[in-house]
């Protein structure tokens, strides 16, 4: 299954007289980390969530593939392949690990009627679940694509030995790396982060850029916003540098780096190499 | 009478309805706290006024100052003590104060209908004179009406004025957006909050002193009047007083116009129950819409998940220990509900309600405890089913043809199924205090505009049920209710099971983040509404048929509250716990004067600022420190390695808004056994040894476990000797099965290492 671009073409997001968001195109192909940067007040999160479908735009449209998504909820984009993560880990906190995977793994079917008559694949009685406790006995453990999808995303994110515990009692880190695991399980084509690394500390930064490495190498599209311009500049392939509702610069990190626009208004204050620890605190 | 003496007639109940808007918005801004209980409160006052002035013969004026003096301001600062001064404590969710706020209302309805009984009394003293004022020609207008005016004006501007223009209304801002940074910026935040608290219910007593002449004063009519008002509120979106207060009147006004009409037919009927209704169509018209409440603070994200703390059954294995607990757990439960088949005729017939109520009840559980919506509307759906089953019965739906008694139950409650949907509707993009109230208002005008209506609810009648020609008898008609029962169990556990019940609980937990992996959000929504319809029509079916009888009382929305309150007291999201409540309920309304489960369960709601997940979860909760004291008692706790954590922890983050849930971190070092017992749950720490996977010296036994391993194992040597000498005697064939070894090897298999020291 190829994996789709997503588009945003000539995006305008008003709020009254403010113009947040204004004629932005911007593309995220798959398998590439697209950064997301401005100075607080830029219309990134608008852009976001006009994006991730929780607001409209008044102009423009957001196309994932071939298929125009502008008018779609968020639920309906996810099951498309757009996914998104929170600035704040949005985990289901009475679920446990594996069981928030798993949401995240099987809502690409809408079919919940069956569920309501015990139908459902997942939904076992203690009949079918005794079989298949048997079939595994005899190393013939039946794993449905769902499962199978969860126990590797678990192994492959080292989260196996939290799997079984109730997802509101882990930190914050943890919280952003299940989240993350989540949204992974989805099967995106485009990820959409919003601010991944904020309440982490450097370690786990690092862990972060390398794990999003990891996943566009495996061919997934990541759109990622944050304040932590060194995580952005180290990680992505290339940059959208947003001024007051516009795109000023874009390309290849070096590029926008080197942009006169992005320097003065946003890289200015600081020389490079230490404009991470200048960021806007949060 | 002319357009302006209609007006004028209005204007007086404009006036009181304003001051109850007035007295909820006062609350509301100092406190966050929608104070639902403001009925309830206007009631009990008026009841003490009037106990003053008929009972004990005190001039008025006094009675008056004592009840708007001393009782009502008392209440608000006994409740803000008491109730909500440890929600705000721990931060509690704005539903959790909803729930407190209904708790009261309950309690203060107990209280009420406990002291003076639950019949009408009409003579309830004015606190003004019976006379009127000319204004011109012949129009006149009462001095009540003009002294509620200048009441209202008064308290609009010296509110407004204090709101806008004092330190303390900055003050009270603070305190309402953040009320651990105001104190910490040095507002004495709980006066500030103690005195919106007594200025709300002052004014929530002046409203029932001047409510009560008006209309017959009963408990729960009056109660129903106040909350009506909330009309006002919403129309003010929560902020404006001025606004508030124009509504009030507007709506009194128009209601009041509205009777120079006549209209025949069918039209007409709706017309007369709009001339004394309009508060309620109001409130329902303005709560579909008002696109949002400036509701303070985030809002309602979370909305029940605070009081419903319990995740997805287990999705992978499960243990046999727990399955066999779990079938023992059922049976015990089967045999209680069993029992009443025992009874007396006459008792038999009181546990009718039993079922038929857990009904209702579990239709709560699947909306609140399972996908996190607030439905105050149960009532409704239970009185439509019951109502809809009824004519079906009678051959007088639609024209359908008479359908036999049991099947028009079902059928009946499936009718209710499309109304629960269009009530779903609303549900997508409200919650919290919003869907609440829409709910209630939609529970509310069902009422007022079918249940009460004669050419709907009377006229109708039951015959004996009959299956295959056979008449039920009394106890199979029990068994019959027991066995829908068993229907509705089945389809809670299937809406908590699987990936249904994942995604039902994720929607609860976050439904931003149930959104944003694909979890279609509105259509579960409205599945989970539309379920519940049917569940609590069945339920309603039965409720008639076990009381003979179809009664709107028995359907009125405060019933909803009550409910609702029940079910979040005995734990929202615990199936069980709904039909525990309802024998709870049924067996004191049996055993004690009638309203004193009201009373009880509005005790128990008070309770819930100190249990939050209700009774259900003090119970688990319970048993997981029982369980935990044991193990202590058993293993030292020092002894024992926290699981490990793979995920680093990060010093920066903050937890993150995962409220209702105790629970540790799961940080290395946490020495404290309540701090173990808490994570116990949460992080399953395995107990015995070699599941833990720890070195085999790690776990040392406590004295007294030690000493008990010891018993244990000398006893077991003791059977195996015995076993062993059996098993010789009876030679190679007839042996017994050898259960004792097996014993003494899951023991050596739990502590290898006492197993080697002893």
């Amino acid at each position: 299954m190829s994996r789709h671009v997503l588009q945003a073409v000539g995006l305008v997001r008003r709020y009254g007289g403010l113009t947040a968001v204004d004629h932005v195109d911007l593309v995220a192909p798959p398998g590439m980390i697209t950064g997301l940067i401005g100075p607080n007040g830029a219309g990134k999160s608008t852009l976001f969530s006009l994006l991730t479908g929780v607001e409209q735009p008044d102009e423009g449209k957001v196309v994932l593939g071939n298929t125009d998504i502008t008018r779609m909820r968020p639920d309906i984009r996810s099951r498309r392949g757009l996914v998104q993560t929170f600035q704040v880990p949005s985990l289901f906190p009475t679920l446990t690990v594996a069981d928030n995977l798993l949401v995240g793994a099987e809502n690409r079917r809408r079919d919940y009627a069956g569920g309501l008559l015990g139908l459902s694949a997942q939904g076992r009685s203690r009949v079918s679940h005794s079989i298949e406790r048997g079939l595994e006995r005899l190393g013939l453990a039946p794993k449905g694509p769902v499962t199978q999808i969860v126990e590797e995303v678990l192994d492959s994110l080292g989260l196996s030995d939290v799997r079984d515990t109730i997802a509101g009692t882990l930190p914050t880190g943890a919280l952003r790396l299940v989240e993350f695991a989540r949204a992974l399980c989805a099967r995106p084509d485009i990820l959409l982060l919003d601010e991944p690394a904020s309440g982490l500390d450097s370690e786990e930064t690092a862990k972060l850029s390398q794990l999003l490495r990891r996943t566009a190498a495996g061919g997934v599209g990541i759109v990622i916003v944050d304040h932590d311009v060194d995580l952005v500049f180290s990680v992505v392939d290339q940059v959208y540098a947003m001024v007051g509702g516009r795109v000023v610069a874009s390309g290849d990190p070096e590029t926008v780096r080197n942009d006169p626009t992005v320097r003065s208004v946003y890289l200015a204050q600081a020389p490079l190499a230490v404009a991470g620890q200048s960021g806007e605190a949060r | 009478m002319t357009s302006i003496d209609l007006a004028l007639a209005g204007l007086s109940l404009g006036a009181i309805a304003a001051l109850s808007g007035i007295g909820l918005l006062v609350t509301y801004r100092t406190n966050g706290v929608l104070n639902l209980a403001q009925g309830g409160i206007a009631t009990l006052v008026a009841y003490v006024f009037r106990e003053m002035v008929v009972e004990w013969d005190l001039p008025i004026w006094l009675a008056a100052v004592v009840a708007l003096a001393v009782v009502s301001p008392g209440i608000g600062l006994l409740l803000e003590r008491l109730v909500f001064r440890p929600l705000a404590r721990r931060r509690a969710s704005a539903a959790e104060s909803l729930v407190a706020s209904l708790g009261v209302l309950v309690l203060s309805l107990g209280i009420t209908a406990g002291i003076w009984g639950l019949g009408a009394r009409s003579d309830a003293p004015s606190l003004f004179p019976n006379s009127s004022v000319r204004l011109y020609g012949d129009s006149r207008v009462g001095v009540d009406a003009l002294a509620e005016l200048v009441m209202v004006v008064v308290f609009t501007v010296v509110i407004g004025i204090i709101a806008a223009r004092t330190a303390f209304g900055r003050q009270i801002r603070a305190v309402v957006d953040d009320r651990q940074l105001a104190e910490l910026s040095g507002v004495p935040a709980d006066k500030v909050a103690a005195a919106g608290w007594a200025a709300g219910t002052t004014m929530a007593g002046l409203t029932g002193i001047l409510l009560a002449p008006r209309f017959q004063l009963t408990p729960y009519g009056l109660t129903l009047l106040v909350l009506e008002t909330f009309a006002v509120v919403v129309a003010a979106r929560l902020s404006s007083m001025p606004v508030a207060v124009l509504t009030a009147l507007g709506i009194a006004i128009g209601q009041s116009e509205l009777k120079q009409f006549t209209l025949h037919g069918d039209a007409g009927q709706i017309l007369t129950v709009l001339q004394s209704n309009l508060f309620i169509v109001a409130l329902l018209v303005l709560l579909l819409a008002v696109p949002k409440l400036r509701e303070l603070g985030s809002g309602d994200s979370g909305a029940t998940a605070s009081f419903s703390s319990r995740g997805a059954p287990p999705s992978g294995r499960v243990s046999g220990v727990r399955l066999r607990r779990d079938y023992l757990g059922k049976l015990g439960g089967g045999a209680l509900l069993l029992a009443p088949l025992t009874f007396a005729p006459s008792d038999l017939r009181s546990a009718f309600t039993v079922p038929a109520l857990a009904l209702i009840f579990l239709s709560m559980v699947i909306v609140t405890g399972y996908s996190g919506q607030l439905s105050l509307g149960a009532a409704g759906f239970a009185g439509l089913g019951a109502l809809l089953s009824l004519k079906l019965a009678n051959g007088d739906l639609f024209g359908l043809p008479a359908i036999p008694g049991i099947a028009s139950m079902f059928l009946g409650a499936l009718f209710v199924a499309p109304i629960g949907l269009i009530t779903g509707y609303p549900a997508i993009r409200r919650r919290g205090l919003t869907l609440a109230l829409t709910t209630f208002a939609v529970g509310a005008v069902v009422s007022r505009f079918v249940f009460e209506q004669p050419t709907f609810a009377t006229g109708l009648y039951l015959d004996p049920l009959s299956l295959f020609g056979w008449e039920l008898s009394e106890k199979a008609f029990y068994v019959f209710e027991l066995i829908c029962l068993g229907i509705g169990l089945l389809v809670v556990r299937n809406l908590h099971h699987g990936r249904l019940g994942r995604a039902l609980l994720a929607l609860r937990d976050h439904s931003e983040g149930a959104a944003a992996v694909g979890v279609d959000v509105r259509n579960l929504k409205l599945l989970a509404f539309t379920v519940s319809s049917v569940v609590a029509g069945l339920g309603g079916a039965l409720l008639v048929h076990s009381s003979y009888s179809f009664s709107a009382d028995d359907f009125a929305p405060l019933q909803s509250l009550l409910w609702f309150t029940a079910v979040v007291v005995f734990g929202a999201d615990s199936a069980a716990g709904a039909i525990v409540a309802a024998a709870f309920m049924v067996t004191i309304d049996v055993l004690a004067p009638a309203g004193s489960s009201t009373l009880a369960i509005g005790i128990l709601a008070l309770a819930l600022g100190w249990m939050p997940g209700g009774l259900a979860s003090a119970v688990r909760g319970g048993v997981r420190l029982l369980a935990q004291y044991l193990a202590d008692s058993f293993v030292d706790p020092n002894q024992r390695a926290p699981r490990p954590v793979p995920v680093r922890i990060s010093a920066v983050g903050h937890l993150p808004a995962t409220t209702g849930i105790t629970g540790s971190t799961g940080i290395p070092g946490i020495g404290s056994t309540l701090g173990a017992a808490r994570a116990g749950h949460y992080a399953r720490w395995p107990l015995s040894g070699n599941q833990l996977g720890l070195p085999a010296d790690a776990p040392r036994l406590t004295p007294f476990g030690a000493s008990l391993v010891a018993m244990v194992e000398q006893y077991a040597a003791g059977q195996t000797a015995v076993a062993r000498q059996r098993q010789a005697t009876a030679g190679p064939d007839g042996a017994p099965r050898p259960a004792v070894p097996h014993l003494s090897r899951a023991d050596a298999g739990t502590h290898p290492a006492e197993g080697g020291r002893a």
